[in-house]
């Protein structure tokens, strides 16, 4: 069965903090990490590869989640250091042409002023190449830091988000498109009866308006949107243009998801072919089958030599310490979390370790170039679209190298990627099919 | 003994340039890919300047005639993009120059700036600075779900807790606390990261930042602050100050007073720089140079003379269209705004009119017309008088922030500072605050 083009984007995992530092091709990674240059060569690379866009993880705290201490997540550089994506976004959107740049924003730690005005700038600057990679927080942590006791309660949270888009999208459009006069003779800049105030009192945010810049090329920066539970889905099917998911459960599982996304989009009214949804992959390509398979048998040997560092992560999403569980008991049914609940959900009545290999099995691609295309082909034609998300968590040049100039062309050959950007702004090229 | 040397840096928003004068060329949109002042950074940095500064506000000004005509007329206070995404562009193209931005205390978080800040060091190798400012006007803090802003004194208690927070965050990784061994497989030593657990009356943060700071440690900090209470708070905690006086004898003592302050608060006076507003006229003779200055601030143009009022208004939050632009200065107004600009603004001016009030208003700096030999003459003079420390450099916006007058400063007057080593020659530090403290 074949499957319809479909789109390709880069999740950058881990954000603007410290990718692969201690492994055979680190390079100077661990060293290097807070120079933009490794962000501008990906950003590069995947505009070679004609990639529809990069989004820039975020978090801002030192996590302590796990062994409630900070020591297993600075020692191993996971989830921080992280610096902050909208003073990376600029560069590389400065050194590209085409693709998307999405830096992630949090609606619990930003007022919607002062973000919609960061993203009206970056749009500007992009000439209409910004996206915003719409987060609530899942950690006290963050919230301690900006001077809350706690986070708000995980619905909670969607409802804020709710008003904050609604907001912003009203500051983007607070000035009219054609406000800016350059009336020379007359000394008119603007016209004034074209920027209008929005006055906005809703229950979390009041913002008299308007925004102090004319509206940026693209109007609204293209969305995208992870949230995995009810509540979350809701609120992506309808603000996002992009949904980007982690579900597991093989195509039948991802085919679900995103009839379900693509139905609620509709009762929005909304048009589902507006909503892309991408779906997380970590492809493991070689020079052969078998390399690339020995290359993920080597991964996965690591991953179980090391189960502490999978742990990190589900630790520092869902809040709770995960190190008090022994590896090979199940986790009790009555553990609960404020944070991620998809991913504890998935959690409960496996062992730690059982979990971890289980995420760590979900949908892989390992061959060839060909083999892997192959795969994600029929992958694609079950699921119905949208395209992929690729991620690697311990990020090198030469794992971009290995999709940008390997797997690409490889789905290009079939007619499965674009090979041209059509159109110069971000949204227009995700939108063409 | 000749002249010791002093700094030269330049002040400019991030907003459209001189779009209408006969040299805007398309500056009127164009200046928001950011292209405009990336070529400007190359410019400044060939010319010797220390720093770059955008000042920045957050809001569409009404205080004119209570509608946003003349404020968008102008392009005056609007439109202004965001300072904070320009920089790392700059600083890509240059090499040694430094960056100053402005965030307010009153709108953004403690957290987020310390790391915007941060980040940006990093990413310019260390040569950014944050420009302090309180805000001063309701309009914008309507932005930000406030009614008004709280009272003028009571901002500078908020602003002083916002940079112990912002400190206390930079502060909050050792240095060393990255010490990535391979064997145990250690990236950073989480016993040197700590929380700061601030409590204050208006901020509270727990921290520590998810990130080490940047090769400064501190980034440079620049303030502005004309009453008591500002003066204070900028003595304490900058490292470059930025005033705006006609007078030399009071640049003299403004500065003579800054200095006092910083001794009284244990620092080395020489670690505060106070930078004073120039906007010098050059031409190739010296009658071509009053004829350009007679045409920039002379107030003959009508479209010229509304957009001085509409911007001292924006500041004071005073509707001066309200007055009779022939009688005296009016000398009992009162603003929740900047006060101490308005005070100035009304006791420089006693006895003139409006009308001959408003060319000085706009020039802010002392008087600085001629050939480019002339005008070095007479900065070198102020400079003595003052005691030093150098100037900021201002086109003001809407009049004459061209690519052209770019070029006459830093092809022109820079040069001939630099000939009589008035200016530096070189950038012999990498990082910014070395070469601002370096004379
Ligand atoms: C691909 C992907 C990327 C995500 N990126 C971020 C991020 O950068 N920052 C963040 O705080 N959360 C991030 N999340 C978490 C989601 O925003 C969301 O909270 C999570 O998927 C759980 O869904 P829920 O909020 O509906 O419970 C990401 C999730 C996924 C699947
Ligand atoms: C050179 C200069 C630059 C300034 N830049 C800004 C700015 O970018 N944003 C702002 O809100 N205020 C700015 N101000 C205002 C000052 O921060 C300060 O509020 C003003 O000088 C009045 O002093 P006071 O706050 O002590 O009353 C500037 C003032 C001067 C003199």
């Amino acid at each position: 069965m074949s499957a319809n083009p479909f789109h390709l984007a880069w999740f950058g995992a881990g954000g603007f903090g410290v990718k692969s530092w201690n492994k055979t091709w680190s390079g100077r990674g661990g060293r290097d990490w807070a120079s933009p240059q490794l962000w501008v060569d990906i950003a590069q690379a995947l505009e070679r590869a004609r990639f529809d866009y990069i989004i820039i993880e975020d978090s801002s705290y030192v996590p302590d989640a796990y062994g409630s201490n900070s020591k297993a997540y600075l020692s191993s550089a996971t989830a921080t250091p992280k610096m902050d994506p909208t003073v990376l976004a600029p560069i590389m959107s400065h050194l590209t042409s085409r693709i998307g740049i999405v830096p992630t924003l949090s609606v619990t730690e930003y007022h919607p002023y002062m973000l919609a005005r960061k993203i009206n700038t970056l749009d500007h600057m992009s000439n209409g190449r910004t996206g915003w990679n719409i987060v609530t927080s899942s950690s006290h942590r963050a919230a301690q830091n900006y001077g809350k006791d706690l986070l708000e309660e995980h619905d909670l949270r969607y409802d804020i988000a709710d008003e904050f888009f609604d907001v912003s999208c009203r500051l983007w459009e607070s000035w009219d498109a054609d406000a800016v006069t350059l009336d020379a003779d007359h000394g008119v800049w603007a016209d004034y009866e074209k920027v209008h105030t929005i006055d906005f009192e809703g229950k979390f945010f009041k913002v008299r308006g308007p925004l102090n810049a004319p509206q940026s090329p693209q109007g609204r920066p293209v969305f995208t949107q992870a949230g995995g539970s009810a509540r979350g889905k809701q609120f992506a099917a309808r603000t996002a243009n992009s949904v980007i998911s982690g579900v597991e459960g093989g195509p039948a599982a991802m085919k679900r998801f995103r009839d379900d996304i693509r139905a609620q989009a509709t009762g929005y009214g909304r048009d589902p072919d507006d909503v892309k949804v991408l779906f997380m992959a970590s492809p493991v390509v070689g020079e052969t089958d078998e390399e690339a398979q020995a290359k993920r048998a080597r991964q996965v040997a690591f991953a179980e030599a090391h189960p502490e560092l999978g742990l990190l992560h589900l630790s520092r999403h869902s809040g709770i310490d995960f190190a008090q569980f022994p590896l090979d008991e199940p986790i009790p049914d009555t553990a609960k979390t404020n944070g991620h609940q998809q991913m504890l959900a998935q959690a409960i009545g496996k062992t730690p370790r059982e979990f971890l290999r289980k995420s760590l099995s979900t949908m892989e691609f390992v061959g060839s170039p060909d083999t892997v295309a192959a795969k994600m082909e029929e992958v694609m034609a079950e699921v119905g679209g949208d395209g992929f998300l690729i991620a690697n968590f311990d990020l090198n040049r030469r794992y971009v190298s290995e999709i940008a100039d390997g797997l690409v062309p490889a789905l290009q050959r079939r007619g499965l990627t674009r090979t041209e950007y059509t159109h110069s702004r971000f949204r227009d090229n995700l939108l063409e099919f | 003994m000749s002249t010791p040397p002093f700094h030269l840096a330049w002040f400019t928003s991030f907003t459209a340039p001189a779009w209408r004068s006969t040299f805007g060329g398309d500056t009127g949109t164009e200046w928001m890919t950011g292209e405009y002042y990336v070529s400007m950074a190359r410019q400044l940095e060939r010319a010797g300047f220390d720093f770059m500064m955008f000042e920045d506000s957050t809001m569409v000004s009404e205080a004119l005639g209570g509608t946003m005509e003349q404020d968008l007329k102008h392009s005056l206070h609007s439109p202004k993009l965001d300072p904070f995404p320009l920089l790392p562009i700059l600083a890509r193209a240059t090499k040694h120059m430094g960056f100053i931005a402005t965030g307010s205390t009153s709108f953004y978080s403690p957290y987020i700036l310390a790391r915007v800040m941060a980040t940006m060091d990093h990413l310019t190798g260390g040569r950014v600075g944050w420009n302090i400012v309180t805000s001063s006007e309701d309009i914008a803090a309507q932005n930000y779900g406030m009614d008004a802003l709280p009272p003028h004194d009571e901002r500078y208690d908020i602003a002083e807790e916002f940079v112990q927070v912002v400190k206390a965050l930079w502060d909050s990784w050792e240095p060393g606390a990255i010490v990535m061994n391979r064997e145990t497989g250690h990236y950073a030593d989480h016993t040197k990261v700590h929380r700061i657990d601030y409590r204050g009356k208006y901020h509270a943060s727990r921290g520590p930042l998810n990130m080490p700071a940047g090769p400064q440690g501190h980034p440079v900090l620049c303030q502005a602050g004309g009453s008591p209470k500002g003066r204070d708070f900028a003595a304490k905690h900058a490292n470059a100050i930025v005033a705006t006086n006609p007078n030399v004898e009071k640049m003299a003592a403004y500065r003579a007073d800054i200095r006092e302050r910083a001794a009284r608060h244990g620092r080395n006076p020489d670690d505060v720089k106070v930078l004073f507003h120039a906007a010098p006229i050059i031409a190739e003779t010296t009658e071509e140079a009053h004829a350009a200055y007679q045409r920039v601030f002379g107030m003959d143009d009508p479209l010229q003379i509304e957009q001085t009022l509409a911007m001292t208004a924006a500041v004071t939050e005073i509707d001066f269209f309200q007055y009779d632009l022939d009688a005296p200065m009016p000398q009992d107004l009162k603003t929740n705004g900047h006060q101490s600009v308005l005070d100035d603004f009304m006791k420089r001016n006693e006895g003139k009119t409006l009308r001959e009030s408003l060319g000085e208003r706009l020039r802010l700096g002392p008087l600085l017309v001629g050939t480019v030999s002339e005008v070095a003459d007479q900065m070198e003079d102020i400079v003595t008088r003052v005691g030093g420390d150098g100037f900021l450099i201002r086109a003001e916006t809407g009049l004459s922030h061209t690519r052209r007058y770019i070029d006459e400063i830093c092809s022109g007057l820079a040069p001939e500072l630099r000939r009589r080593g008035l200016i530096r020659s070189d950038y012999p530090n990498d990082l910014f605050k070395q070469n601002l403290l370096q004379f």
